[in-house]
């Protein structure tokens, strides 16, 4: 059996009202797109806490996506205006300690632009495989892994 | 000391008015200096300057304690960055204080790679240059240093944490009453040394309040150099957003406006 | 105003770091490591750091208990002791002094430990004697 390439665990939080409904239109038109990312909703760019965003990096994952509205369209206004900066300093923050920042990825994706979810997710997916495991988690990788599957797999059986 | 001398006389001199309740300093007993609040001209013999202590988280429990009353502080450049930053969160209110300014010496400027040893207003001491950023051994280890070695460097670091939270509690701009640090779902409880999302935590909240005042590095039982990393982090927030911690009450952080208020590169 | 700091040193370990611990108001606060103490030099440990919090802590025990078949039951210090003398007593009669162990404890003073394992030796006649900190 020939040796699988690396498949980049990723977690992708997408917004209610803009990037979740450009997913799922993905999803309903068939795009074909890489199938290494889960999809936590929330209900705004901006409900991202930088903590979650560690706590993924330090657990296991190997890449975090934040997709919100476009900045004018957020539907509480300017909260993708907050998230665009606070993940532009933490972004910053984790090349300080060393971790590569294109591990975590800010975008914008509408309700009606499916094409380009596809294409920031596959994108993004080929540039985490490139990078490799994330190292930040270290020897945590084999536990968070773990961790990972249990919260995926109770993810699973409430849908 | 001469310095401590004009110290004492100006903290007389507020005293002897009786606007303020108390004048918060250092005092001297036994051969040990600590925190002192001088309620009356008499014991201010033993007002001293150092060693340094981070007053300004003292303050705050002072004012909150006593609403009605004003309150004299000795104060150095950070001690006076950390109250704006506080007053900035709502947790004192400057109009009820008294700052004496004292500025730093060169060495003690040198000795915390302080970028303003001086508050805005100085009774004692001649304000010396600050140290610029660019000048600093942390700035050019971070421009020698590429991901691999800046992540073996903090990976080492911070594996010699043994969680005391010492740096949260003298911290003067952590002030959160529930601490994500002492949640569990963010670092898992009974493990040392922490994740290190413990410290990633930490340096992203206090990225935009960071004060540089050193006290966090002070306190840290198994030296890690955690100023290197926020005196980074201050940097970036200077570069990305022009704004400068500390130094003017009305500057909200850029991380809680909007564009329009407060713009991003590129976007 | 009312804010002082007494300076004190650590209840919790053998080391002896320094600390101030402040009281506004009459309340006790959150300790302020001594820089100018030459052990610990500014510096503490997670217990120094928390050695405040059990004072007016809502679980912390303000009355002796003797747990009965009902569960705990609130009691006076004399009955307490009374029954704690009875019970050790009877123990040693019946299954000699070496049935008997006695812990003593890092949050006490120096002296009563002494005291502790001065009568679990002259009085009680056993060497079992131990130590939460062990250091």
């Amino acid at each position: 059996m020939s040796e699988r390439p690396f498949q980049p665990r990723i977690i992708a939080f997408c917004c209610n009202w803009c990037s979740y409904a450009g997913a799922d239109l993905a999803g309903v038109s068939r795009l074909q797109m890489p199938s290494n990312f889960k999809v936590i909703r929330v209900m705004c760019s901006a409900r991202v806490a930088p903590e979650w965003i560690i706590k993924a990096l330090s657990s296991g994952v190997d890449g975090v996506m934040v997709l919100g509205c476009h900045i004018g369209d957020c539907h509480y206004i300017s909260g993708n205006h907050r998230a665009a900066k606070r993940f532009a300093v933490l972004r910053e923050m984790l090349g300080c300690v060393g971790i590569n920042p294109d591990r975590l990825l800010v975008d914008w994706v509408s309700a009606s632009e499916g094409p380009q979810f596809q294409k920031i997710v596959t994108n993004f997916v080929e540039r985490v495989a490139v990078l490799g495991p994330g190292k930040a988690a270290g020897e945590q990788r084999a536990k968070g892994t773990s961790e990972l599957n249990g919260l995926t797999q109770q993810a699973e059986k409430r849908e | 000391m001469k310095v401590s001398k004009e110290v004492r006389d100006i903290a007389e001199e507020i005293l002897r008015q009786g606007q303020v309740g108390g004048v918060l300093g250092l005092s001297s007993e036994h051969g040990h200096v600590g925190p002192h609040l001088f309620s009356s001209t008499d014991d201010l013999g033993t007002l001293v300057l150092e060693p340094r202590y981070m007053l300004a988280k003292v303050c705050r429990m002072i004012l909150a304690d006593f609403p009605g009353e004003r309150l004299g502080v000795v104060a150095r450049g950070c001690d006076e960055r950390a109250l704006i930053e506080m007053a900035k969160l709502g947790q004192v209110d400057l109009s009820r204080l008294d700052l004496i300014g004292v500025a730093c010496s060169e060495a003690q400027a040198r000795e915390c790679a302080c970028p303003h040893p001086y508050p805005r207003r100085i009774d004692v001491g001649e304000p010396v240059q600050g140290v610029a950023f660019a000048d600093t051994e942390c700035a050019q280890q971070a421009s020698e240093q590429d991901l691999v070695a800046r992540q073996a460097f903090w990976t080492h670091a911070f594996s010699r944490c043994i969680k005391c939270y010492g740096c949260r509690n003298v911290c003067p701009v952590c002030i959160c009453a529930e601490c994500s640090l002492e949640d569990a779902s963010w670092v898992a409880r009974g493990k040392i040394s922490p994740e290190i999302s413990f410290h990633l935590i930490r340096a992203f909240h206090v990225a935009d309040k960071c004060v540089g005042c050193g006290a966090c590095d002070a306190a840290c039982p198994v030296d890690i150099p955690l100023t290197r990393l926020y005196a980074q982090m201050r940097e970036k927030m200077k570069e990305m957003f022009g704004y400068e911690i500390g130094l003017d009450v009305t500057n909200k952080s850029p991380l809680t406006t909007t564009l329009e208020e407060a713009p991003l590169h590129g976007l | 105003m009312d804010y002082r700091t007494v300076l004190t040193t650590c209840p919790y370990c053998g080391s002896g770091c320094g600390m101030y611990l402040p009281v506004l108001n009459g309340k006790l606060g959150e300790p302020i490591p001594a820089k100018t103490h030459p052990l610990s030099q500014g510096r503490l440990c997670i217990k120094g750091w928390s050695a405040h919090e059990h004072v007016a802590s809502h679980d912390r025990l303000t009355k002796p208990l003797v747990k009965t078949g009902s569960g705990f039951k609130e009691t006076t210090w004399d009955e307490a002791l009374d029954l704690v003398v009875t019970r050790l007593l009877e123990l040693r009669d019946r299954h000699g002094p070496d049935s008997l162990a006695f812990l003593v404890s890092a949050k006490c003073t120096n002296e009563e430990n002494y005291l502790q394992q001065k009568l679990a030796r002259a009085v009680f006649g056993t060497n079992n004697v131990d130590h939460c900190a062990r250091l």
